[in-house]
């Protein structure tokens, strides 16, 4: 770190204004943000560290201290997207909650937040899923345990054979289909059908049909922030 | 580069659900349509290029660049055709005269036939499409719009009526995630053996748990 050129402050490394860590935080999230913003533009196969450099506004130097290479950037900014909305998750259920009550909310509240960043809807449903499949099974691995024990700790167990797996996928297609086509805008009409997709493997059909009413006729959900 | 003699397999694809007829044929142009979408799935589209597409298809570069643009064109133009093929092999099964789960069940059947059929094929399409930068999502989105229009069409006037808007591409997408997920796991060929499953997931949101069920259970004992 020693030859660290602090950019814009004037301060040096041996007299820092600001803590070292905070100037490091704000160059990473800068980057992370141009590669969402040059994957939602260009997609990631066509974006260049250029691209991500010159969006962040730091320099070639710098991008490679933090990460060593494009592939690396991406699933650091892939770990921050799921990071993000796995907070929204829990921060939107309350303890009275029922299942499929909390499942809707937390659906409600993730794709509002993807309603207002669409360039990480993009990225999370498009480029992440293409650029290393694997993804796909880290989504559920976040996804299904925490379903699971929704479910469990009310008493009730897996129903029918709809795969919660696959349900994840589904959501994942129909919003990237929504942003490809070009309505990223309103992502949030899709909320009725991923409320549905995402109770019915625990909930079954007809609660996942109840829960996907009162998503519509709640509609834009108020918890968007 | 991978062994001759797959190479010449790839070349002359056969079976009941093999490629297209104009991607078997012998003209230059489908002969690089063949080969790109070989090559593209054996090494990945990025790695791909214009020279191995040549040595596969036996096409001199000129006669290439008379045909194509670059090497993105070649795939592009390759992808479409396969696309196409798929929905007319989707299309001609929902076709067929039934009950209208039975010929979704068809469809679901054609369209896991038609990627078990070539895992090349297969990858090609749904995998490394992705790659060719900002255009694969318009593409994506257009070939994923005229399967649930295909489905929307034959749904009878008196028919399942769903509550949920997108029903029908909840239905294709849950056939399209399934598949590709099981082409990027190359496990393509196991694709038919998925028919029951995905029936249930496609039928639920019209039929209910009862008749999608029963669907299921049909589509399994067709299977054995």
């Amino acid at each position: 770190m020693q030859k660290h050129q602090s950019s814009g402050s004037g301060s040096s490394v041996l007299s820092p204004t600001v803590p070292i860590d905070i100037g490091e935080t704000s160059q990473r999230q800068r980057i992370i943000e141009a590669m969402i913003d040059s994957c939602a533009e260009k997609t990631y196969a066509a974006t260049t560290i250029t691209d991500i450099v010159s969006h962040a506004r730091i320099s070639r130097t710098t991008f490679y201290k933090r990460f060593g290479d494009k592939r690396a950037c991406f699933a650091a900014t892939v770990s921050f997207c799921l990071d993000e909305l796995q907070e929204v998750a829990r921060d939107a259920r309350s303890p009275a909650d029922s299942p499929p009550e909390a499942v809707r909310r937390a659906t409600a509240a993730i794709l509002a937040r993807m309603a207002a960043k669409p360039a990480m809807a993009q990225l999370l449903t498009g480029d992440a899923v293409s650029v290393d499949p694997g993804v796909a099974l880290r989504y559920r691995k976040i996804l299904i345990p925490a379903l699971e024990g929704l479910w469990e700790s009310a008493g009730a167990h897996k129903n029918g054979y709809i795969d919660p797996g696959l349900a994840f996928s589904r959501a994942q297609l129909l919003v990237f289909n929504q942003t490809a086509a070009g309505r990223s805008d309103d992502l949030l009409a899709l909320l009725p059908d991923i409320v549905y997709l995402a109770v019915a493997p625990f909930g079954g059909h007809e609660e996942a049909l109840a829960q996907a009413r009162l998503a519509q006729s709640n509609g834009r959900p108020a918890d968007e922030r | 580069m991978s062994a001759p003699e797959d190479l010449r397999k790839w070349r002359l694809p056969r079976g009941r659900h093999g490629l297209p007829r104009e991607l078997v044929t012998r003209s230059q142009r489908e002969r690089l349509l063949a080969a790109v979408v070989r090559v593209t799935a054996a090494r990945g589209y990025e790695a791909t290029t214009v020279a191995d597409i040549l040595e596969e298809a036996g096409v001199g570069r000129e006669s290439f660049y008379e045909l194509f643009a670059d090497k993105r064109d070649c795939m592009l133009a390759a992808h479409a055709i396969l696309v196409e093929d798929l929905e007319a092999k989707v299309r001609a099964a929902y076709a067929q005269a039934g009950p209208w789960q039975e010929r979704v069940t068809s469809a679901l059947a054609a369209a896991l036939e038609w990627f078990a059929s070539d895992p090349a094929a297969a990858r090609f399409t749904v995998v490394e499409l992705a790659a060719v930068g900002p255009v694969s999502r318009a593409r994506f989105q257009d070939a994923f719009a005229r399967f649930v229009a295909l489905i929307d069409e034959g749904m009878e006037d008196n028919g399942a009526a769903p509550e949920l808007a997108q029903a029908t591409s909840l239905g294709v997408g849950a056939a399209l995630a399934r598949i590709y997920e099981e082409v990027v796991l190359d496990r393509a060929a196991e694709l038919p053996s998925l028919l029951p499953d995905l029936t249930y997931e496609a039928l639920v949101p019209f039929l209910g748990e009862e008749a999608a069920s029963a669907e299921r259970n049909r589509a399994a004992a067709i299977g054995r």
